[in-house]
């Protein structure tokens, strides 16, 4: 079910302007009718006892000369001139029925009774009016009238009607005024709102919101902008500070890494050059290690730039199985042999880094083993590259964890090191690429599976 | 001899580098001070420069553009190296032949300026 806070901000003000102003002028019309019935009611009363004092008057003398017809008679005239007096009754001192005349199936009842010493009363949509007949300030009679209202009935129904056709017309004028009001408001609230998407999406925060307000609104989007510029100005902070320390840490590596690779080139006695050899392993990963940490610090600013070119995958793969058959001496690496033939849309820098990341997990989390396996998979969308280990394998519940920074295997923090940066790196960039990255893993071994959407481009052979 | 001229304004990566091609039987010259280069140009004239990024008061990629503006070194290729990844993607902007990031292996620096120089 739709609930009140789900619906967008616009309609939510749409909606409430129309709800308030539908119950206005329903109490509005609602009134109106009401005092409009009362007083219709009110005037029928005073004309109807001003009747009853008329034919009070006029038939002093029929009572006096005990002359019933001549009052019925008046009472039947009476009844021609005014329809809606349905019945009229003559008393005498006594209160026996002197003269009456009563239309056609009028139910023959006690007025007296009804009106119970009123001089008029309102019952089932009928008006009983009495009045007494004087004569020299003695009572000798009363006159009863019982009138109907159907008038009045219809009168209601009628402003019913109107009513609900006001309230109708009412209902779209409010709306109509609701849209173009809600705009007004909601164009700058959804103003803020696209921008705060933006930077969710892309992560980059750009311009400014604009707003020429002063209300709470303005208060609103003026904080939004401040905050953004402090962020923005720490950013830029963040990039200097990451610039000079890549350089500051990259710089003495740079020397490190030379010198102990000459060492290594020159050293003949074999102790020594084994010794060398290590030295150099572990600046190796403290090289990937920096590499990985500025990396990550640049998805996290946004910085990660991808240069988006068409490169031929088949050659990449070659590639980076040799590269990785190179630095390993404990595992073979197994390509399928059937080429993907297909040019990829993609920063083949980064893939490259994906590719020779996931097969050095793959060598990393296997040991004792001797295989590691690169397939390809290709579905009319997109190609899959899977990379197979017959490792320790990824339990079901930490599938999704380990692409997140700085997340480490239960299984294997204790006795393999690492930082937990690299498969985040991974996934970002496959993100990136509008692909999709996971392992499928059932206890022993697993796979790592990206995969990266296929334009089936002509094959174009690169040559160096 | 294939004559390389070397810029960089740490003198130990400069050093490093000076002796691994020179071992490599490149005629090697290496300077620190970025003001010498345009002098070091005339007088050395090399078959390929190997250019630091951030050189401290001067930025390699300008120097690079400016070599290529003059019509005397116009056709010496510029490799740029640098420990700033990024700047691998500014060689087509500032008309450097390729770009070696630090640090760096030594096979592949080799490789690199092999395939300019030969």
């Amino acid at each position: 079910m739709l609930k009140f806070n789900d619906i967008s901000l616009r309609n939510k003000l749409i909606l409430m302007q129309v709800f308030t102003s539908v119950v206005v002028f329903g109490i509005v019309f609602g009134v109106f009718i009401i005092t409009d019935a009362n007083s219709y009611k009110q005037r029928k009363v005073d004309s109807m006892v001003s009747i009853a004092k008329v034919l009070g008057t006029n038939s002093i003398s029929s009572i006096q000369f005990q002359d019933p017809e001549s009052a019925t008679q008046m009472l039947q005239e009476l009844q021609t001139v005014s329809p809606e007096i349905i019945r009229s009754e003559i008393t005498n001192k006594e209160g026996q029925v002197f003269a009456s005349y009563s239309k056609a199936g009028t139910e023959t009842f006690s007025i007296p009774q009804i009106l119970h010493g009123k001089s008029y009363s309102f019952v089932a949509q009928q008006l009983f009016v009495s009045n007494p007949i004087k004569s020299n300030n003695e009572v000798i009679g009363n006159v009863y009238l019982q009138v109907t209202l159907t008038e009045l009935q219809r009168i209601k129904q009628y402003k019913y009607e109107l009513a609900f056709i006001l309230l109708l017309v009412a209902l779209v004028f409010s709306f109509l005024i609701a849209v173009l009001v809600q705009g007004y408001l909601s164009t700058r609230l959804l103003n803020l709102v696209n921008v705060v998407r933006k930077i969710r999406k892309t992560g980059e925060i750009t311009k400014a919101v604009e707003d020429k307000g002063k209300d709470e609104i303005a208060t609103l989007i003026q904080a939004f902008n401040k905050l953004m510029d402090e962020i923005r100005e720490n950013q830029k902070k963040k990039d200097e500070f990451i610039g000079i320390a890549s350089h500051e840490l990259k710089t003495p590596l740079t020397s490190i890494k030379g010198y102990v690779e000459m060492l290594n080139m020159l050293e003949q006695d074999p102790q020594k050059k084994q010794f060398v050899k290590k030295a150099l392993n572990n600046i190796n990963k403290l090289e990937s290690l920096v590499k990985d940490l500025l990396d990550v610090s640049k998805i996290q600013s946004g910085q990660l730039q991808l240069e988006m070119k068409e490169f031929n995958i088949d050659e990449l793969l070659n590639e980076t199985v040799n590269a990785s058959q190179m630095v390993s001496e404990t595992h073979r690496i197994v390509k399928q042999d059937s080429p993907v033939n297909e040019m990829i849309y993609g920063d083949r820098q980064r893939i490259e880094q994906v590719l020779l990341n996931l097969l050095s997990n793959a060598i990393k989390y296997s040991p004792g083993e001797n295989t590691v396996i690169l397939e390809t998979e290709k579905t009319e969308k997109e190609l899959i590259i899977k990379i197979r280990d017959y490792g320790i394998g990824v339990a079901p519940e930490e599938q999704t964890n380990i692409f997140e920074r700085f997340y480490r295997s239960n299984k294997v923090a204790v006795h393999i090191s690492g930082f937990g940066l690299g498969l985040y790196i991974c996934r970002d960039i496959i993100n990136r690429h509008s692909g999709r990255i996971w392992v499928e893993s059932a206890g022993k071994g697993s796979v790592f599976n990206f995969s990266l959407p296929l334009k089936h481009s002509p094959i174009q052979q690169i040559h160096a | 001899m294939n004559k390389i001229l070397v810029v960089d304004d740490d003198v130990d990566i400069l050093s490093l580098v000076e002796t691994i091609l020179s071992m490599n039987n490149f005629d090697v010259q290496a300077i620190s001070r970025w003001e010498d280069i345009y002098t070091k140009m005339d007088e050395f004239k090399p078959n390929l420069v190997l250019l630091d990024v951030m050189l401290g008061g001067a930025d390699g990629r300008d120097i690079c553009k400016n070599l290529h503006l003059d019509n005397k070194t116009r056709n010496i290729p510029v490799v740029l190296f640098s420990a700033n990844p990024e700047m691998g993607k500014y060689i087509k902007e500032c008309m450097a032949q390729d770009f070696v990031p630090k640090p760096f292996d030594i096979s592949n620096l080799l490789k690199t300026v092999k395939t300019y120089v030969n």
